[in-house]
């Protein structure tokens, strides 16, 4: 029992970063109707500045760095510089990246977190490198007797400072009169107006607010893990699901299961050592923790959510229907093709790579782009396609063809379970749902020593009627024939991609994405039809995730991890998430892909390759929500309207104006029951 | 014209005891309301007295009790889909078309709502989907012209005849209407009733109206139900419900007399 209750106080101190970052959600959610997938990463960059004064007393910024003095600076210095640095990210991701998507579809706004997010871990690497960091304690480590069990006492003192700091943000919405104003601004912006107060304001404040109680809890708690770039920007995932219970609102609820679910997840910990526990369950399963909260909530109170962002019917980036043209796509696959025989090694390898990251873009374009389905977990679909193609191939031999069908399937599978929260809810919550899957898998599964051996897992190399289309031979790191093979395969898929979308059952997926209400009453099923588009979608990710096994010869975590996965809805979002020609654009610009190769080896700037693209991404989903391939088709459109003068499509395109002077209806978009 | 027949089975839709409660309050209560095939039935009332409420109770979108019957089979159990796809289609008071398909789109899908068969023909068999009945639909409403445009850049009145062309193709035995002449002016609600009169005779379909609009409601239907606070205080013929107390009552200020067109 004593060791249970130490657990339990240590799991506190977990628990405290989660009321920080969740104290933070509420407050950006309350004043913006945005889900701030970058608020652990936010959290970081202050605690970062924090633990390099501590180091040698220089200040780093973005870009340079001051020297505050010869060595390490004071604790409060530090504490005040750090904090002061957080008030300033607050002020400047509301007023770049925040507002101007304040009206946008919820999409946009989970695309412009998760991009904010992206970016800053990718300049806290470059800034201050990609390993862990140790920081010393503000608080001194001690014990203290409670019940008669010695127990640490700096967990139990952070909770002391995130409870006075919960109750000061419990107390701004009580009792101050912009706090009760930003209330009043989640019901209804023009009441907050009425009552002399600015909404964007008021989003400034939460958010330079959240900031601030965001870093002090990584400060507090960085000394207890150290600083690592993944780690705390994922923090937000726990936080994430303490949002949803406490129904977006309620700061006292995110106290209390912040605590019992750092509690409960310190404590699982001590579990799984247990001898009846079994083996194969042991690693990960804290963030298993996390994800089955999420559902179970969703299931008991999904439709009892508040949902502000459904009240937006501006509408997602417009669909362009294609059509197969045989010319042009003979042209694109001869340019490919020659493309291919000409280069070789890591160009060629890039090239092949992100042919293959095309199909994992395309299966953001079916979820995402057709069905309006916000889902972050379809690298993990990838990855579990991957670690079934690892089994069937090496300990039952199964051939080439029959192995990718099969473990395709099993993604598929693994994505129509997924699909099921989809049932309640939609939007930002759903894309909650599914990073919390993916995190989920990824350390449960990918990262389970019993199920993923550290030598890794070997794929067989692919043959299929005596030809050989292993990647490699010998010392040809890159062969041809294996990428012609994934190029046979990628056009199969993106042809039945093209048909299904300009059929029947694409137009069921917009019908569903437009409006499920109406889809229902025109005898759409809307359960059905997000099953399909769920399995189709994960079906798709799961071939993908089959040809980067074989590229590889063997499944490595890193490529299926969720940030790979937001990276990959990053660039597929700058290509165009609505249009098979916007995946091929994510494809080449795509984490591997040929842009990525030729930054690391032309530029030697690998690193600068996530923030840029970062950026990119926040800009994209700001000025021009097509992308790059629907920006692309309304220039043609134009030139044709100059040329031609006759009638084009590009009327579909218009939608690209996210702009402020769309109507915005305010009628009620219920649940179909 | 047969106001009188027994209440016994007969085809078309019969709701009985119908009743919605959200929270304390009670949308309806207790409402017994049939269509008969061919026939075109008017519900009115006050704002809020629950006209809308009875739609999504019947056709599935909002939790009722009691029991709704479609040629005498149960269907209150079913998914409104489901309900679709047995014939009972509805139009929505403020049009909820899919604004990013064209006017056609939005009718076709109708009348191929995909699913996994679907799915599997379109990927390996796929056909060109020129169907007779969509166009057929769009100039019954009289928007044959108009079938290749967007459907939110029509005008409010134009989407609501799209829609009543979305929920006539494919089966549809009976069609329920919210507000489908709201946004019209009178000679294109006249028009609309003709349109009505002639699509109900064709397809043999029975259908209940729901207007604001006193001269269509009286001038078209058959019989008349009303409304009040959620409780039916009404049910006859046009002609008995002009002179009916409380009727009257309940739209005092409203000149039934005069709405006679």
């Amino acid at each position: 029992m004593d060791t249970y209750l130490q657990f339990v106080i240590l799991g506190l101190g977990l628990g405290a970063v989660y009321v920080a970052l969740g104290n933070g959600l509420v407050l950006v959610y309350r004043a913006t109707g945005i889900i701030n997938f970058a608020q652990g990463a936010m959290a970081m960059w202050g605690a970062y500045v924090f633990a390099q004064l501590r180091l040698d007393g220089s200040l780093v910024l973005p870009v340079g760095r001051i020297q505050l003095g010869a060595g390490p600076t004071s604790v409060a210095v530090s504490l005040v510089v750090a904090l002061l640095t957080a008030v300033a990210l607050g002020l400047l991701a509301h007023y770049l990246v925040f507002r101007p998507v304040r009206h946008a579809p919820a999409l946009a706004q989970v695309v412009v977190s998760v991009a904010l997010m992206l970016s800053l871990q990718a300049l806290v690497v470059i800034r201050f490198g990609p390993n862990n960091i140790s920081v010393e304690s503000i608080i001194e480590p001690g014990s203290i007797d409670l019940f008669g069990v010695t127990v640490s006492s700096r967990e139990l003192k952070m909770v002391g400072v995130m409870l006075v700091l919960s109750v000061l943000v419990w107390a701004y919405f009580r009792f101050t009169r912009a706090g009760v104003a930003t209330r009043a601004a989640a019901e209804n912006e023009r009441g907050a107006t009425l009552r002399g107060f600015s909404p964007d304001r008021l989003a400034a404040l939460a958010l330079v607010m959240a900031n601030v109680v965001g870093t002090v809890g990584v400060i507090l708690a960085s000394s207890l893990t150290g600083l690592n770039p993944s780690n705390y920007t994922l923090l937000v995932v726990p936080a994430l699901a303490v949002l949803l219970v406490a129904r977006m609102e309620s700061i006292g609820t995110v106290f209390v299961a912040s605590l019992a679910l750092g509690a409960f997840q310190s404590v699982i910990n001590l579990l799984v050592l247990k001898p009846w526990w079994p083996t194969w369950a042991q690693s990960g399963i804290e963030q298993v923790v996390p994800f089955l909260v999420v559902v179970v909530i969703l299931f008991a109170f999904g439709s009892r959510l508040p949902s502000r962002g459904s009240l937006q019917t501006i509408p997602l980036p417009d669909v362009h229907i294609p059509r197969l043209r045989p010319v042009a796509g003979t042209v694109v696959l001869a340019v490919t093709v020659v493309l291919l025989v000409v280069t070789r090694d890591a160009y060629r390898f890039g090239l092949t790579y992100s042919i293959i990251l095309t199909l994992v873009a395309l299966s953001y374009v079916v979820i995402t782009g057709y069905l309006g389905q916000i889902s972050l977990a379809q690298t993990a679909f990838a990855g579990a396609a991957g670690f079934t193609l690892s089994k069937v191939t090496t300990d039952w031999d199964m051939p080439f063809l029959l192995a990718v069908l099969l473990c395709s399937v099993v993604a598929a599978l693994l994505g129509m379970i997924v699909a099921l929260p989809a049932f309640r809810i939609r939007g930002a919550q759903l894309a909650i749902v599914t990073i919390a899957a993916s995190l989920a898998i990824e350390r449960f599964v990918f990262n389970n020593y019993s199920l993923t051996p550290p030598s890794g897992n070997p794929i067989a190399d692919p043959h299929l009627f005596g030809m050989n289309l292993a990647v490699r031979e010998g010392a040809t790191l890159s062969r041809l024939s294996f990428s012609l093979m994934v190029l046979v395969v990628v056009t199969l898929v993106i042809v039945a991609f093209v048909r299904l979308a300009s059929g029947d059952t694409g137009r069921a997926f917009l019908a569903v994405r437009a409006n499920e209400r109406a889809a229902a009453s025109v005898g759409i099923d809307v359960r059905q039809t997000k099953l399909i588009g769920f399995g189709v979608s994960a079906f798709i990710a799961g071939l993908a995730g089959c040809l980067i096994g074989y590229s590889a010869g063997q499944l490595s975590a890193e490529s299926f991890s969720v940030f790979v996965g937001l990276q990959i809805l990053a660039v597929t979002y700058l290509g165009g998430i609505t249009s098979w020609g916007g995946a091929a654009v994510a494809g080449v610009i795509g984490p591997l892909g040929i842009i990525y190769v030729l930054f690391h080896d032309l530029f030697e700037m690998g690193d600068y390759y996530a923030l840029v693209s970062g950026l990119a991404l926040i800009l994209t989903a700001i000025l021009n929500p097509v992308g790059i391939a629907g920006a692309t088709r309304s220039q043609i459109d134009w030139v044709r309207r100059r040329i031609g003068g006759g009638r084009s499509p590009a009327a579909r395109e218009s939608a690209g104006a996210a702009a402020d002077d769309a109507p915005i209806d305010l009628r009620e978009v219920s649940d179909v029951h | 014209m047969s106001t009188d027949a027994p209440m016994g089975a007969h085809g078309g839709l019969r709701a009985e005891r119908l009743t919605v409660r959200y929270g304390g309050v009670t949308a309806n209560a207790d409402v017994d309301l049939d269509v008969r095939p061919g026939e075109i039935v008017g519900l009115i009332g006050p704002n809020g007295a629950g006209k809308t409420t009875f739609v999504d109770a019947v056709t599935g979108f909002t939790r009722s009790e009691g029991s709704v019957t479609l040629d005498g089979e149960r269907i209150d159990a079913l998914r409104p889909h489901e309900r679709r796809r047995r014939g009972l289609s509805r139009t929505w008071q403020s049009g909820e078309l899919f604004g990013n398909l064209t006017v056609r789109e939005n009718v076709a899908v109708a009348t191929r709502p995909g699913g996994v068969g679907t799915l599997f023909r379109d990927i390996f068999w796929p056909r060109r989907r020129s169907d007779g009945s969509v166009d057929r639909a769009l100039s019954l409403v009289g928007l044959g012209d108009e079938a290749d445009r967007l459907a939110r850049d029509l005008s409010l009145g134009q989407q609501k005849l799209v829609g009543v062309a979305r929920a006539l193709v494919g089966t549809c035995k009976l069609l329920l209407l919210d507000e489908p002449a709201a946004g019209l002016d009178s000679a294109e609600s006249l028009e609309f009733a003709t349109r009505l009169r002639t699509i109900v005779r064709e397809q043999g379909a029975g259908a209940l109206l729901i207007d604001h609009d006193m001269s269509l409601v009286l001038g078209v239907c058959d019989r008349v139900f009303v409304l009040e606070f959620g409780k039916l205080i009404f049910s006859g013929t046009p002609d008995e419900a002009r002179t009916d107390q409380a009727v009257v009552a309940a739209y005092l200020g409203v000149p039934m007399e005069n709405a006679d067109a």
